[in-house]
């Protein structure tokens, strides 16, 4: 159980936040030039070397864990007929709902989420809106919620995984 | 407070979590769960749970209040 991919599918999803958060520093920093004249109409965007190097790094790190996730899911299917997982799937992959105990620690994790949510989100906005903070610090805010409510999701489950007897 | 004694029970007749589990159609987890007070199972469960341990809700489960103990 405790490799089980829903378990760890919140730690996935974590990863993919912080490679998504290092690709939107790539792509906020390139130069760019709009030339819009009578005889002339172009847009140049130009990376600086470090963002271009962090922009092509990130997207080879994205897909290269994609398809590890992709397998990684696959396998679960395999293993687990029963209990199949569709990425597709609107309700959150990281759901255990097999019966009433994992139902239960489901609905105590998510409830600590909808707290964190509750105030973070608006707290968020309010942010955005009083301070002149440059569109990537918006982002890597959302980012960050995202990211924080997995860490919420993830220590909770893992806490009731800890002490496991038989 | 939900207490019981169904880790001991099960020792009893020497099932695992998981043989446990799979009598009453739950995971290892949800038997840990139960054992460690973590979660209190429903009213079919608990019934579940007493058929397969030879014995009635109430000498599995009991409330335990203010330190009165069964």
């Amino acid at each position: 159980m405790k490799n089980d991919f829903r378990l760890q599918y919140p730690l996935w999803m974590m990863g993919f936040i912080v490679v998504l958060g290092m690709f939107a520093y790539g792509i906020s920093s390139p130069v760019t030039e709009i030339v819009n004249t009578d005889t002339e109409q172009s847009i140049m965007i130009e990376l600086e070397p470090v963002a271009g190097f962090i922009v092509v790094g990130t997207v080879v790190l994205y897909v290269a864990m994609l398809a590890t996730f992709i397998f990684q899911l696959l396998r679960h299917n395999r293993k687990n007929p029963t209990q199949k997982v569709s990425p597709f799937s609107i309700r959150p992959l990281e759901y255990l709902e097999q019966d009433e105990g994992m139902t239960y620690i489901t609905r105590k994790a998510s409830q600590k989420v909808y707290t964190f949510m509750s105030w973070s989100l608006p707290l968020l906005a309010v942010f955005a809106m009083v301070t002149p903070l440059p569109r990537l610090f918006i982002v890597w805010g959302i980012l960050l919620v995202a990211l924080i409510q997995y860490v919420i999701y993830y220590v909770e489950i893992r806490k009731h995984f800890k002490e496991e007897v038989e | 407070m939900l207490k019981n004694r169904v880790k001991e029970l099960r020792a009893r007749y020497g099932l695992t979590q998981s043989d446990l589990g799979k009598q009453v159609d739950v995971t290892r987890q949800t038997i840990a769960f139960i054992e460690k007070g973590e979660f209190s199972p429903s009213i079919t469960l608990a019934l579940k749970l007493a058929k397969s341990l030879q014995t009635n809700v109430n000498e599995l489960f009991w409330l335990e209040e203010d330190g009165n103990e069964k």
